[in-house]
């Protein structure tokens, strides 16, 4: 029998739900067992080293992102697993409805809170929480956005639960990194293992980039013009610099810094050789706050002066819109399964992890007596910072916690601990050991909402750790959503 | 094509072209300072490379690790690699996959401690893999990206650079006064990759004014100054649109003013003019048309041109404050 001369033979499935073993039983689940045939074939040094190869070569092409806090810009490969996830069709398809509900009703909400704000009059979220987010954008009050879309591209993280359902962690609606990941990842394992990819009938996804391109030029406001689209990076010190340029080349666009652009009697033009480009539509990847020196941060060195004028007036598109931070506050993403049944009269395909607000009073005795067991995050930090992991922290943290809880109680929201699903992956030691991933599946919202067939798995190397952000030790996974 | 664009396509091939000059001209030095009884063989090589002063001041004692490795040194081999792959990592867009990667390659190659092994035991091998390296990157540039406005830039840039570094090898010349030894006419002609070309020109001596004539006036050899300022000329004419003979801006103009004194001077006015104030004006004139180009093309608002230290490291720190999603 296979099992028992392959590499899964050590393999401790532990407490945790398993994405390759049933609960249950010692079995595979059915979609993983082509695989685990397969890897019969390699012992665990043979594994290691095909992955090492795959490493040396996103070193060598550059595939990398840069380590802040470092003068030497330092630039590291995101650490890549050779084990896929597989998700099965059936269970995909229920991500794809969640999602798609989920980005229709954000949308209308972000609509609506720069409109007429229905849903405060309403009184199912109070105007406070709204106002006080702190990417909510004033300067966004009235203004039409090009196709009344907020949203164009989002990056919602999902984990599982102990019973394996899938959970909406939260749903990144700025500027969600990763894609450029994800599409290598599939090139690296079409490369490793192509018996093994064409045995599974995989959905492909390297039509991301066309799909983007058109999501963005669906934002045009010139009419009767090709649309001019462009990339805003901030420059090649950003971490993800290495994604901008990777996405401008595979959608044939212009990658631009602020410098390259110019706003004339509010239009925004590039500046090229030839004089000036007018540009119509902006896939930015640079914070709201960066944008224009004139409105927002006037020390920015990365934006361009004017063009929130050009903005506002719907002379450029922006993708995504200004303002739609407030949705990544984690304070409203807990009103998220209100928001559904409020714009869509449905309930919710996807369910939120349950979240405590620290400014409703009940909830923060809550939350101070119950420190030592849950996951504390503050309203507006990302990428894994600003967070207090209640049951490893230490009595001198849980204090100093529960001091900034209570001084500032509309910046904090606590989650119960969910221990994420693990995933068989590759060690250090060349063991196989079961490691927590979670998933970022990208969505693009233009003429129609596109989900790509896939997502980012993102891995927390480190044992017992459940952080699975590339700045603290992730690491990431080829994920497999099958056809049949 | 942006501005930006253009700038970085210059510089990266400038960058390239440099480093391919340098490891030659090392190794050249090198070859030729094992017979040398000159206590201070690698003299010269500071002199033609113009860090003298800053190879006083930094902390490397050897010239050779200076000048191949050096932090210390803006124009080392390693830092103009580097240089060139930063470059070629914000037009990642509009040059191919094989540039990128071979560039990239290269780059991390020469910043492993296996290089600096390599150049300790190996040198030759060293400096003619970083040759080769640089051949192959030209190659590349040549045969898999579109011939376009970007790539004229990138000839420009290389065309500039080759054209200065062939007169600062002349240069050497003159800092032996006159009186060169044959071995350092053969020494100079080899660190242009010329001796062979020259050979087949000059069957018979030489002599330090064949050498000078070569290097200086030769219509065919490709690395000859009169060779890459005919070539220059035609590569801004082309970008610009305006006919050959005429000029649209002040590159233009000063390309061509430089090209009519190279078609019609001998050694005979060299040695009018004086050897060492020719060649140092020559220099001064490829200057004068980098900074045309830049200000004809690339020339960014103020907030731009003065892109100091101080600047780069508020962008950084700016990078630092964006979250990540």
């Amino acid at each position: 029998m296979c099992f028992l001369r392959c590499v899964f033979n050590h393999y401790v499935k532990g407490e945790f739900f398993d994405e390759m073993f049933s609960h249950t039983s010692r079995k595979t689940f059915p979609h993983y067992e082509c695989l685990l045939e397969h890897y019969a074939n390699y012992n665990v040094a043979s594994l290691s080293n095909k992955q090492r190869l795959i490493e040396n070569t996103f070193l060598e092409e550059g595939i990398t992102f840069t380590v802040y806090g470092d003068n030497q810009g330092t630039e590291r490969i995101f650490p890549f697993d050779l084990i896929p996830r597989i998700i099965p069709r059936k269970e995909w398809q229920l991500i794809e409805e969640g999602l798609t509900q989920r980005l229709i009703a954000l949308n209308l909400f972000l609509h609506d809170i720069y409109h007429e704000g229905q849903i405060i009059k309403d009184q199912v979220i109070p105007e406070s929480v709204v106002k006080t987010a702190s990417h909510y954008r004033p300067e966004m009050q009235g203004v039409k956005v090009s196709r009344d879309i907020y949203i164009q591209i989002c990056g919602t993280d999902l984990i599982r639960d102990d019973k394996g359902n899938y959970l909406c962690l939260e749903d990144n609606a700025r500027c969600p990194s990763g894609v450029s990941y994800l599409l290598e990842n599939r090139e690296a394992m079409k490369r490793a293992f192509p018996n093994l990819y064409s045995q599974y009938k995989v959905k492909p996804v390297d039509n991301y980039p066309d799909l983007l391109l058109k999501t963005l030029q669906h934002l045009s406001p010139r009419q009767g013009h090709g649309p001019v689209c462009v990339l805003l990076t901030p420059g090649a010190y950003n971490s993800a610099y290495f994604e901008h340029t990777f996405l401008a080349r595979k959608m044939g666009i212009e990658i631009v810094e602020g410098r390259d652009l110019i706003v004339l009697d509010a239009y925004v033009y590039m500046r090229t050789t030839k004089g000036l480009e007018q540009v119509d539509v902006i896939y930015r990847r640079l914070d709201d706050n960066f944008l224009d020196p004139l409105c927002f941060r006037d020390d920015s060195m990365l934006g361009v002066a004017g063009l929130m004028e050009a903005y506002t007036k719907g002379n450029v598109a922006l993708a995504n819109a200004v303002g739609t931070g407030v949705a990544d506050d984690k304070v409203i993403y807990a009103y998220v399964p209100e928001i559904i049944k409020y714009y869509l009269d449905q309930d919710p395909i996807l369910q939120n992890v349950p979240t405590y607000l620290a400014w409703r009073e009940k909830d923060r005795s809550y939350i101070l007596s119950h420190l030592d067991s849950l996951v504390v995050k503050s309203a507006n930090e990302s990428g894994g910072y600003g967070m207090l992991m209640g049951p490893c922290a230490t009595k001198k943290e849980l204090q100093d916690f529960a001091k900034k809880i209570e001084s500032e109680p509309r910046n904090f929201i606590a989650q119960p601990v969910i221990s994420l699903s693990r995933h068989p992956t590759i060690c250090e030691d060349l063991s196989i050991e079961g490691r927590h991933v979670d998933l970022r599946p990208f969505v693009l919202y233009g003429d129609s909402i596109e989900i790509i067939s896939g997502g980012l798995t993102r891995v927390a190397l480190n044992k017992g750790s459940l952080i699975v952000n590339s700045s603290q030790g992730g690491g990431s996974k080829d994920t497999w959503v099958l056809n049949d | 094509m942006l501005s930006r664009v253009a700038n970085s396509l210059y510089w990266l091939s400038r960058y390239l072209e440099r480093a391919e000059n340098l490891a030659r001209l090392v190794e050249v030095n090198r070859y030729e300072s094992l017979d040398s009884i000159d206590p201070d063989p690698w003299r010269p090589l500071l002199y033609t490379t113009c860090t003298e002063k800053i190879f006083r001041e930094s902390k490397e004692q050897d010239v050779g690790m200076f000048i191949s490795f050096s932090e210390d040194n803006p124009d080392s081999i390693r830092e103009c690699v580097a240089h060139a792959r930063e470059n070629a990592r914000m037009v990642r867009d509009q040059i191919s996959e094989e540039i990128w990667r071979d560039l990239n390659r290269f780059h991390l190659f020469i910043r492993s401690e296996n290089a600096v092994e390599l150049w300790q035991n190996q040198p030759e091998t060293f400096h003619r893999r970083t040759i080769e390296f640089c051949m192959l990157l030209s190659g590349l540039i040549h045969a898999t990206v579109l011939h376009d406005e970007g790539w004229h830039f990138m000839q420009i840039g290389k065309l500039i650079e080759r054209a200065d570094k062939t007169t600062r090898v002349l240069d050497m010349l003159a800092y032996y006064q006159g009186i060169a030894p044959r071995a350092k006419l053969a020494s100079a002609l080899k660190s242009c990759s010329a001796f062979n070309a020259f050979q087949a020109e000059y069957r018979s001596g030489i002599s330090l004014d064949n050498a000078m004539n070569f290097l200086l006036f030769s219509a065919s050899f490709p690395r000859s100054v009169r060779f890459c300022i005919q070539q220059l000329d035609y590569h801004l004419h082309t970008v610009s649109g305006s006919p050959i003979g005429s000029y649209t801006n002040e590159a233009e103009r000063i390309t061509g003013s430089t090209l009519a004194q190279l078609n019609f001077s001998s050694s005979l006015n060299i040695l009018q003019v004086g050897y060492h104030d020719y060649i140092d004006s020559l220099q001064k004139q490829f200057n004068e048309i980098g900074q045309q180009v830049f200000d004809t093309y690339i020339l960014l608002p103020l907030e731009i041109r003065s892109n100091t230290n101080s600047e780069t490291r508020r962008r950084q720190n700016d990078h630092q404050r964006q979250q990540q999603q």
